[in-house]
């Protein structure tokens, strides 16, 4: 089993549309990279497009090499092997299949080049389609442009856990699926990758695949790793504004206030902090949560409501307006009427504060004791 | 039909526009079968009324006594002696050696502009691919006339551009050099890198993604087996249209042969075929008597039933290589096409 550390890693990229006759322009892919993932454990690496996720995944699997730091695998130097040597499997946004292949013929390229022998490749790739399902052995005889989108991202997976790799990495697998076909997915790839107990990187740009999938999160943004963490640490505590905005749907509100004294004032709506919140003096922002606002509350500040979203299978509705001028969702009952002003109050022990300008975050409440 | 949607095509007006566009595009394919159709005419058409100055759309007598005296011209079984004398071998002479040069430079050819093009796309990186692909489509800005005299030279003294080889510095002996001036090589190393068809791969293979590559790598392929096994399936009708492209350039390339060749039976097909023309119209000498017994010739050629319809035999001889290979490239053409799916 596989330990991958990543320390230092600097990526420039180099695709065809950064270069120009005399060097690169933007911004390095990768910024000084540092990054443990555990044996058997399931990461999962999130940001918006552009963030660097899919170099980071490239980087491991030996596709680009860094312009500095080093890529470990299980305490050795993996950095300048090739990607041909390191044992990984990758399955592609693209699902990448070789088009002029059937779909056994896209399991069997790497016993070919490996020469492995006719007997292991059957048994492989027999091991395989059953684990795959009842109608896997269907795919196997066809040619890829004959295959639906979920098929062929089946053929890819097939294709990924037929050589037994010591690491997984899935590079957006499922968004090219359709909403329910992606569900359905998501749930058997967890399940392999349980099944298996690997190594997995699993990038996505989907926070809810990210944390279904990983034991950890990982939240990139610009070439840099902003959080690593669980869920929770990432949804109660988060390292800056950015993630906490980046995590949670609907997002977080964030509303510019002032403290004084104990009291806190937006705009001109003034309440007291708990005593355990002890913040200096001067302008802050405040960040609640959907389910961290009261609704109805007498001392509240008043929110412009644009309109109410309910979702009747959740037995809930999101009261979305605005407050303070700053965009809010609410957590409401499923039955909550429609009216076009509000009183509400942030729960001020569910609040985080950050800086009135910048991102550092000066209060969280920290991961709620359930149990 | 790309060009006319289904949807209302039954509506008169574009029933009307549909009938326009089939006539104009009849009248394009007309005008690209009728010298074809005139070669063929002229071909069956006796020696005096090819001569006439009317042209001759059919003529009134058909007959095959071109193709038969152009079978013993190039047989070299003619009776008659000033027919026979026309070519100097017999045509098949000709005929093998367009075929070995048109065969060998694309046996050379393909894989080196192939991979050279696989490797500006999807090897190298950053800006020396760039550099490199500039530098390799920039042999397509220089027309080849301009290079003509320095090619010649080089096939002289290969490989130095050079009227002759330079003396080795410190001693009086020059540099060892190859002449391939008047072999076939002289016609093959030329076209061994093709500019058109390295921009014709490379456009292709920058449609593979990257992803397809990277999977392979990581299936453990080595790069060459890569390329074998992965890209090249894919490849197919991109072979075919620059195999059929590169045969016909070399096949009817004519004024570099006729400028490496010096030896008679070593000339290709074009070249034969244009020194026999130039028997025909150049007549022309610097002594009567000379002019005389070339007259007297040409009139024995006349009587004996040959005039521009044995060229147009020989002109319909030339063509046939590119339709068979076009031939051969269509069918693998339609198969790249079955296999990708047309999307």
């Amino acid at each position: 089993m596989t330990q991958i550390e990543l320390r230092n890693i600097v990526k420039q990229y180099d695709s065809q549309d950064q270069v120009t006759l005399t060097g690169y322009k933007g911004e390095p892919a990768l910024n000084r990279i540092n990054l443990t993932i555990n044996d058997g454990e399931t990461l999962s690496v999130v940001g918006p497009s552009g963030c660097g996720k899919s170099t980071l995944l490239k980087v491991i699997a030996g596709l680009e090499y860094p312009n500095s730091g080093q890529v470990i695998y299980s305490g050795h130097d993996f950095t300048e092997i090739k990607p041909q040597d390191r044992g990984v499997g990758m399955v592609f946004q693209d699902y990448a299949l070789y088009p002029t292949r059937k779909g056994r013929g896209n399991l069997s390229y790497f016993f070919e080049v490996h020469q492995r022998t006719e007997e292991e490749e059957q048994a492989r790739i027999k091991a395989t389609a059953d684990l795959m399902g009842v109608d896997f052995d269907l795919l196997l005889g066809q040619i890829p442009d004959t295959l639906s989108g979920g098929q062929k991202q089946r053929v890819a997976i097939a294709r990924c856990i037929v050589r037994d790799p010591n690491i997984f990495l899935m590079d957006e697998p499922i968004v090219n699926l359709d909403a329910k076909l992606r569900e359905r997915t998501r749930i058997e790839i967890k399940k392999l990758l349980r099944q298996f107990g690997i190594t997995t990187i699993y990038v996505t740009h989907d926070q809810q695949e990210a944390i279904f999938m990983g034991d950890r999160i990982v939240v990139m943004r610009k070439g840099n790793i902003e959080q690593v963490g669980t869920f929770d640490d990432l949804y109660y505590s988060p390292a800056n504004l950015f993630v906490a905005q980046f995590i949670g749907t609907p997002p977080i509100a964030v509303i510019p206030a002032v403290i004084e004294n104990g009291q806190i004032a937006i705009e001109t709506t003034r309440w007291m902090l708990p005593p355990d919140i002890a913040l200096p003096n001067g302008a802050v922002r405040v960040g609640v949560r959907p389910e961290g606002w009261r609704l109805d509350t007498d001392d509240g500040i008043s929110m412009a409501v644009r309109h109410i979203e309910r979702i009747p299978t959740e037995r809930a509705a999101f009261v979305i307006g605005a407050v303070a001028g700053a965009h809010t969702s609410i957590v409401a009952p499923v039955d909550y009427p429609m009216r076009e002003v509000t009183r509400v109050t942030p729960d001020w022990e569910q609040a985080l504060f950050f800086e009135a300008e910048g991102e550092t975050v000066l209060h969280t409440p920290g991961v709620p004791d359930l149990f | 039909m790309a060009l006319f949607p289904k949807v209302g095509r039954n509506q008169p007006r574009m029933r009307a526009a549909w009938w326009v566009l089939v006539i104009f595009l009849c009248g394009g394919v007309a005008l690209h079968l009728f010298p074809f159709f005139y070669m063929i005419a002229l071909s069956v058409t006796p020696a005096h009324e090819a001569l006439s100055p009317t042209p001759v759309i059919w003529p009134k007598e058909p007959t095959l006594a071109a193709w038969r005296l152009v079978f013993e011209l190039t047989t070299r079984t003619s009776m008659d002696t000033a027919v026979r004398d026309l070519m100097s071998f017999p045509f098949y002479v000709y005929l093998s050696n367009s075929l070995f040069m048109a065969l060998m430079t694309l046996l050379i050819s393909l894989p080196v502009t192939s991979l050279a093009a696989y490797a500006n796309s999807k090897l190298q990186r950053g800006p020396m691919a760039r550099w490199s692909f500039l530098f390799f489509i920039g042999t397509l800005m220089v027309p080849g006339v301009v290079t003509l005299i320095p090619s010649f030279l080089m096939t002289r003294n290969f490989p130095f551009p050079l009227p002759s080889a330079p003396l080795i510095p410190g001693t009086d002996d020059p540099f060892p050099i190859l002449r391939i001036w008047d072999t076939p090589w002289a016609v093959i190393i030329p076209g061994v890198f093709n500019a058109f068809n390295f921009l014709l791969f490379k456009g292709f293979f920058d449609t593979i993604p990257d992803s397809i590559i990277q999977a392979a790598r990581v299936d453990g392929g080595s790069e060459f087996n890569i390329f074998r096994r992965i890209v090249f399936p894919m490849s197919i009708p991109v072979y075919a249209v620059a195999s059929w492209l590169q045969f016909g350039s070399v096949w009817d390339s004519y004024l570099w042969p006729l400028v490496v060749f010096q030896t008679p039976d070593r000339i290709p097909t074009s070249v034969a075929i244009s020194n026999l023309m130039n028997r025909f119209i150049q007549a022309g000498s610097t002594s009567a008597q000379q002019a005389a017994a070339q007259t007297a010739s040409m009139r024995e050629i006349l009587e004996a039933g040959l005039s521009w319809n044995g060229l147009m035999v020989l002109g319909l001889l030339q063509t046939i290589p590119i339709f068979i290979m076009f031939i051969i490239c269509r069918e693998y053409l339609m198969r790249g096409i079955r296999l990708r799916g047309l999307k």
